[in-house]
């Protein structure tokens, strides 16, 4: 069987040097190299984006590109292809530094032993082929070992939760009464059931996390109701070990924005922990206050009198299946997946978590959660992840006062103000939303742009409604919300687009809905 | 006062026969249904106070049971609440637009559920007894 000419681009502008190379090719079974060569990074670009090429041989200076640059940008124009670096003698840390910018390998000119090259170029070709493979093979991996457990968590729940409503229907009495053995051996039942079902929620909720597909529905939560139930939740737990679990709360403290389900998880978790790691006649307490590092935070602590851990390793604890040591894992029955969810539904909230302590001493569990802002409740739908994975619904809700209409002028800055709001968004926690609401005379009108994954458009809208309704100070400033919200198409960033200019494509996208509806509004009003 | 009548839609016996222990505790009379053919059967025979309807169901699903229900005027008017396994937003709004009073996911806490269906039956908050379970002091 005849193979295939191996397609060598050679990106060289000294004549001299693309003989030499020629030359090198020589010995070579005819037929099994075809050289092209090109002069300038232009028409290399071109080249390797019509596909074809199997490797690249590239000089990083060039009459229209130079450096790190040139690599950079072979690389984006055909990242599937290998990329050899040729560079003088002078130019080796350079040429290292191109590796790790895509580049396969760097050969140095004038070095060069001629039978070195074709077969340098064949190892190039095949270890960058083995790479993808097993690149492909790693996402493969994870992608069906995500699926699995999410499957296999999902089909678990159901038996476990009949043999948990079953046996609480015998321990309340529904089937006659139970004699204090039975019973005891029925808690027994229960409590191991419990746990089962803790295990088999972090696995559903881990291989959640791990495919993205967690959900978060944000809203103004009370964190008196979040600790009253992990109280509530876990005084049997500490009950039995003595451990008094007092619960330290002031009543003015304002509402955070997050999801109540997922604040009363990450409490349940931190408490939990709390109690199996402090011993009998402990204590265990959960406070809140405003944090004062920053106020628009709330501080979050659980704090133990138990073992301690070793400050080195206070933040390895929220990595994934991180025990402090094997014979917790032996002792204390978990799969070591706990703190790791709380890490991620914290940081997921906007908010921060560590922890403080040291052996003997107890420790330390702290969480920061943003104070409810109407900010506060739209960062996540800016954050740069969201961006650049998944295509974006933007959802236009418009504030302002009910009566007139603003003219071409203030239209123009609007739009303006919209564009600084996307950009600043990107590179911002985003705390940018409110104050300008506050600095909005009466009469005029604010236009909000949220990006979400396409539900969330009429969920935000009517938060955002709320929290008009809720601020005295937006009201004395003549804001409502007067209009419903509307939607844009989904708009994905193409790969070979920037941030800036998917940014100005999106903000270009809400103008026109915005020229649509002042034309709209127009014509409506004759 | 008479009691008043539910009808279980669920094609799991387990947990048609847990519901019933639970709200058989509770004073309410129940009925089952294993599909969506008979669930619509059962209460046209019964005509329950409240439906608990499960979606995924042989012979159809839960949303094709809320539809037909509602072509039925003495049907129509009967409380549905929906407790199901499925991933809830999506099915969430689409339950609720088809005119269920709730939707509870499972697994479901008995002391929710019931509260549910006091609220949906504009009954008065119940005595019922907590389980140890949903306390946690087990």
């Amino acid at each position: 069987m005849k193979e295939k000419a191996l397609q060598v681009l050679v990106v060289e502008d000294n004549a001299g040097d693309v003989r030499l190379l020629r030359e090198m090719f020589k010995g070579e079974k005819p037929g099994s190299f075809e050289l092209t060569h090109l002069l300038r990074m232009g028409e290399a670009e071109a080249h390797l984006a019509k596909g074809g090429v199997d490797i690249t041989l590239l000089d990083m200076g060039l009459p229209d590109g130079h450096g790190l640059e040139t690599v950079r940008r072979a690389h984006a124009a055909a990242p599937n292809v290998p990329l050899i670096i040729l560079t003088g003698l002078d130019d080796e840390a350079l040429a290292a530094e191109a590796m790790t910018q895509g580049a396969q390998d760097y050969m140095i000119k004038g070095q060069i032993e001629s039978r070195a090259l074709p077969r340098a170029l064949r190892h190039a070709i095949e270890r960058h082929r083995m790479q993808t493979e097993t690149d492909l093979m790693r996402t493969h991996q994870m992608e069906f070992k995500d699926e699995f457990l999410s499957h296999v968590s999902h089909e678990l729940r159901s038996p476990l939760t009949a043999v948990r409503q079953f046996v609480s229907i015998l321990l309340d009495g529904l089937a006659g009464e139970l004699n204090p053995e039975q019973r005891q051996y029925l808690e027994i039942v229960l409590r191991n059931v419990k746990q089962l079902h803790s295990m088999i929620n972090d696995l559903f909720e881990v291989s959640g996390i791990q495919a993205g597909k967690l959900k978060i529905d944000l809203q103004s939560t009370s964190v008196s109701d979040a600790i009253a139930y992990t109280v509530n939740t876990l005084r049997g737990a500490a009950t039995a070990k003595g451990i008094v679990l007092p619960a330290d709360i002031e009543n003015t403290l304002p509402s955070i924005c997050a999801d109540p389900a997922r604040v009363r998880q990450i409490l349940v978790i931190l408490a939990d922990n709390a109690i199996k790691f402090t011993p009998q006649n402990g204590t265990v307490k959960i406070q809140a206050r405003i944090f004062e590092e920053d106020p628009a935070f709330l501080l979050l602590e659980v704090s133990d009198s138990g073992c301690g851990i070793d400050p080195d390793k206070t933040e390895r604890i929220f990595e994934r299946l991180f025990q402090a040591s094997d014979r917790d894992a032996a002792d204390h029955n978990g799969l070591g997946l706990g703190l790791y969810i709380c890490k991620d539904l914290v940081t997921r909230q906007g908010g921060r978590i560590w922890a403080k302590s040291a052996p003997g001493q107890g420790s330390v569990f702290s969480v920061t959660l943003p104070i409810c802002s109407l900010p506060a409740l739209l960062a996540p739908a800016f954050s740069e992840e969201r961006h650049s994975e998944r295509p974006i619904t933007v959802v236009v809700t418009e504030i302002g006062s009910q009566t007139g209409w603003l003219s071409d002028q203030v239209r123009t800055d609007q739009c303006r103000s919209i564009r600084e709001l996307l950009r600043a968004s990107l590179y911002s926690d985003l705390d940018i939303l409110l104050p300008k609401m506050d600095a909005t005379g009466p009469g005029e009108i604010f236009f909000i742009a949220a990006i979400t994954d396409g539900i969330g458009g009429e969920a935000i809208c009517n938060r955002i409604r709320r929290q008009l309704d809720n601020s005295e100070r937006l009201q004395q400033a003549g804001l409502t919300h007067s209009t419903s919200y509307r939607s844009l198409e989904p708009i994905k960033q193409n790969s070979i687009e920037s941030k800036e200019a998917f940014l100005e494509r999106v903000a270009i996208n809400i103008q026109d809905l915005m020229n649509e509806e002042i034309l709209a509004r127009q014509v409506r009003n004759g | 006062m008479d009691s008043k009548k539910i009808l279980i839609v669920d094609d799991n016996a387990d947990i048609r026969l847990g519901m019933h222990l639970r709200l058989k505790a509770n004073q309410y009379e129940t009925f089952f249904a294993a599909d969506a053919f008979a669930a619509v059967a059962e209460a046209r025979k019964h005509r329950p106070d409240l439906v608990l309807l499960d979606l995924g169901l042989p012979a159809g699903d839960g949303f094709i049971v809320m539809e037909r229900l509602k072509q039925v005027p003495f049907l129509a008017v009967i409380p549905v609440i929906v407790v199901s396994a499925r991933d809830g937003l999506g099915n969430q709004k689409r339950a609720y637009e088809a005119g269920a009073k709730a939707f509870l996911q499972k697994p479901v806490n008995d002391d929710e559920l019931l509260a549910v269906i006091r609220r949906a039956l504009g009954e008065p908050a119940g005595t019922k007894k907590p389980t140890l379970y949903d306390q946690g002091s087990v």
